[in-house]
Order: structure tokens, then sequence, then C-alpha cells
């Protein structure tokens, strides 16, 4: 899903946020946001959650978890 | 005739450990601090015409623009990734071209007709623009102005220009990703701040924080934009969230300097409203619908591109491939754009440059680089691809050959496979036909 709005970012990295644009980012938040009925925001886009694809899982669920 | 190190060394007598400047690296540099740095490295300057260099938001990059001001040397900033390669032909390029004394800056541009040209500004031109800047905007001296965007484009290097004339402080960042350092920014700012983002980003902001943006209200003194149409309804959300600040909507190129200006939170909130013109620029707008714009703002001309220079610099002013009228306030309104030139979030993009570059791809028979709506950026690239049937055409590999050879935003984020590409009758490449293309 990410990779089709992205396809020149390697999800693949533990640098991911290092890879990223400020289009990236907001592209992965508004998409997640919008997947998953979470609220993401500025205060969730850090480099600590963007780093790597397993962080962004971890970010997703805590979210959804904390939606319960 | 005054430049901006004269403004510099003013200031670094008269207020020396004001704040001049702080980088994305957390240096800081005072403005006796920045002028005795800017001095040492003009002295070790080589004695070339033109220095060519990368642009990124730190110290030594202000340093090293400044110094080629005060060493009488013309700046060319590059964009932060520039090949080797391309470094070494823009410095052939400069050094066997005619550049008039008096120029400053040489930035590359994708210009008015579409092509990538170095154009030439003067350093009486800066001092217009900053002139322009500070007497419509309101930059003062306890302003601290954040900078997000790249220094080898206008857009972000022009506000420079004023900081250093009234002695304000420039804050640089890198980029607007991390939303925490812009706000950190703003939050550390000794009084006021501004800043200047293209309207993408400023919608970017409004959909991931905008809370963080309501909350410091107080905060912002003004803000600017341009370099792109902004939407009406991005409009009145900058204003409900900032209803006390000062929201600029700026008419401007590397073309012709900065030459418009008008506060859409001021009562007339209208998209394609760019204002007055500034106290040393006059707009006309010719019997064909195009604006021209003349005064103390313009280009020198391109770096060694005689004809394409006359083409839009002529009769003492530049003739841009912009619609527009002036209604009966004398504000601009913008109309819309001429040309095959697709504006994708701030950044214009000459589609050939695009094509050429996927052409080299072996699994690329054929292709067009058309404008395509989006979410954020308002208008995306997408790249429709007949392939040649001797490869597969591997998306993201795909994406990464253009990347290696194009800059970041010239990259096409949708690409779609294609059974032709429509031509003319002449064999073009038929843009208008895909103009409001939606084709998968």
């Amino acid at each position: 899903m990410l990779e089709d709005l992205l396809p020149f970012v390697d999800f693949d990295t533990d640098f991911l946020f290092a890879e990223l644009d400020s289009l990236g980012v907001t592209t992965i938040m508004m998409t997640l946001s919008s997947e998953y009925g979470i609220e993401l925001d500025a205060s969730d886009a850090t480099p600590r959650n963007l780093k790597s694809l397993d962080n962004i899982v971890a970010m997703v669920q805590a979210k959804l978890e904390s939606k319960k | 005739m005054t430049a901006l190190t004269d403004c510099l060394k003013r200031h670094a007598a008269s207020t020396p450990s004001k704040t001049a400047l702080i980088d994305a690296y957390g240096n800081t540099l005072s403005y006796e601090s920045l002028f005795r740095a800017v001095t040492e490295a003009a002295a070790s300057m080589p004695r070339t015409r033109a220095l060519v260099f990368r642009a990124s938001p730190s110290a030594d990059f202000i340093i090293r623009y400044l110094a080629c001001h005060e060493a009488g040397v013309a700046a060319v900033p590059l964009e932060r990734d520039a090949s080797a390669e391309e470094m070494d032909r823009i410095t052939d390029l400069a050094a066997k071209a005619d550049i008039p004394e008096g120029v400053a800056d040489i930035l590359f541009t994708t210009g008015t007709t579409g092509n990538r040209k170095g154009t030439m500004i003067s350093h009486s031109a800066i001092m217009a623009d900053a002139e322009n800047l500070i007497g419509a905007q309101g930059f003062s001296p306890s302003l601290t102005f954040i900078i997000t965007g790249p220094l080898n484009h206008i857009g972000s290097l022009s506000k420079i220009w004023p900081c250093l004339t009234v002695g304000a402080t420039v804050h640089l960042l890198d980029g607007l990703k991390d939303l925490s350092a812009f706000f950190g920014a703003v939050d550390m700012a000794e009084g006021k701040v501004a800043t200047f983002q293209v309207p993408a980003s400023l919608r970017m902001m409004m959909q991931m924080a905008r809370r963080h943006i309501a909350e410091r209200s107080d905060r912002f003194d003004f803000i600017e934009t341009g370099a792109a149409p902004m939407a009406q309804a991005d409009m009145e959300a900058w204003c409900a969230a900032l209803p006390h600040t000062r929201l600029y909507n700026t008419y401007a190129s590397t073309e012709t300097g900065i030459i418009a200006t008008h506060d859409f939170n001021a009562g007339v909130c209208e998209a394609g409203c760019l204002g007055k013109p500034m106290r040393h620029s006059s707009i006309s707008i010719g019997a064909d619908g195009f604006i021209s714009c003349s005064g103390a703002t313009l280009m020198t001309g391109y770096l060694g591109d005689d004809e394409a220079t006359r083409k839009v610099l002529h009769d003492g002013a530049v003739h841009t491939a912009d619609r527009g009228s002036i209604d009966s306030e004398g504000r601009l309104r913008l109309a819309g754009r001429d040309g095959d030139v697709i504006n994708t979030g701030g950044y214009k993009i000459n589609p050939v440059e695009v094509e050429d570059v996927a052409m080299a791809h072996p699994a690329v028979e054929d292709c067009i680089c058309i404008p395509a709506p989006h979410p954020v950026l308002g208008t995306s690239l997408r790249l429709l691809v007949v392939t040649n049937g001797h490869a597969p055409l591997d998306k993201k590999q795909f994406a990464a050959f253009l990347a290696s050879r194009l800059e970041r935003h010239k990259v096409p984020l949708l690409y779609s496979v294609v059974e032709s590409i429509r031509r003319t009758f002449n064999g073009k490449l038929d843009r208008k036909s895909y103009a409001n293309a939606t084709e998968q």
C-alpha cells in the first residue's frame, strides 16, 4: 500500500525516516490514519516512529490499542 | 552600491551579539561571528568569476554564499544532491559564459519557458527584493524567520535577503518532515516568527498539525506562500487557525524577482489574488493576457543563453508565461499558466526532462509525463509508459532509476503502463489531450 504511494522509498531499511521527505511523512500518516481509522498528527511523526516499517506497525498497533 | 554583506557588516558593528543564524545542525552564529566567518572565507576564495556549490541548511552554506558576495564571485548554489557530473557541467558552463559585472547569484530554475537555465541575479536586484519584502511584509530586527525549503531556490533563498538587511534572525531547518523540529524552532524564538511555505506544505501542516498551529497562534507574525496556486479551502483554514497573523500570497519568480504580495487574512481572502506590486516593481498585462513585470528586481539574464534572455527579457520587462489581470483596486489576479511546465508542490517541472531520462531505461519504448491530481501536492507527476516487451517494468526499480538521475521532486509518484501514447499529426506528444487526464 505505502510502496504504491511512495515508489522511490525503500521501506525495508532501518533508516526509513532519513529516506523520507515531508511529502513522504504526510503520505504515510494520512494513509494509515484513513486505512485504520486512527488519529495521527505531527506529534506521532517522530524519527523514532518512522525509523522502520516495524516501528510504523508498532505505532499503529499502539493507536489501535488505545482506541479500544 | 549596497550589498547584503554591507548590511551584515553594519549589524556586526551595531548589534554584534544578536543572533544572525541558527542552522539545522544546532550551530548558532551572532552577527559578529557570521561577519567574521564570511570575511575569512572571502579572503581565501578562489579568484574565479563564479563558484558552484551545493546548498544545504547549514551555517557553512550561508558563510560560503555570503563570502562569494563579499569576494565579488557569483554564487551558484545547486541542489543538495547535485551529482559531481552536474557540478562539473555547471562549472564549465559558468567558466565559458559572460557573467556581467554586478551579478551576485546564478540560480538554476526550470524557467519561464520550461528548460533548466541559470538565472543571473545582481546585487542591486537582491537589495530591491529585500526592500520590497521589508516594506510590504514587515520584516523587523526582532523577527525570527524559519526557512525549511531548499536554498538553491529563490523562494527560500530570498528570505535570507530581508533578514540580513534588517538584522533579523534566520533559522534554517532540514525540510519540514520533522514538524516537531519546526514547532521547536517556533517555541525557541525570542520574538515572533515568520516562515515561507509552498501551498502543498501549508496543506500538509494543516492536515498534520492544526492543533499545534492554533496553540501557537500568537507566535506567528506572518506566513508567506507562493510558487503555486493555493486552494481557497486551504486559505480559509489558515485564516481560521491564525486569525491575527498576516498571511501573504506572493507573486515572484527567479526571473522577475519578488513582485507583488497580498495579505489574504485582512479582508479579501480569494484564491489567485496576489496583491499590489511592491515598492521597486510594476506589473502590466499584455493584449494577449500575459503578465509582464518591470522594476529593479528583474534578472540580469540567463547564463550563456542570450537568445533565451531576449525572448523573456525585453523592453525593460520580463514577459512571463502567466496569465492574469489587474482588478479595480490595482491587485494582480493570477488566471493560470501557459506552456508545458507542470507545477507540483511549488516546483516547476519540465516534463521533457523527465521523459528524456525515462526513455533511457531499457524497458521503455515511449512515454509521456503528465499532471495528475494529488490530495497533498494538489498536482503530482504521472508517467505513462509504453514498454518494449524486452523486460518487465518494475515500478519500484523504475522509480529508483529515475531518482538516481533526477532531483527527487522530478521523480513521478504515479506510473501507468499503456498501449500507446497519443501524438499529434506531426508526431509530437499530444500534451493537450492529457491535460486533464485520469488515465490509470
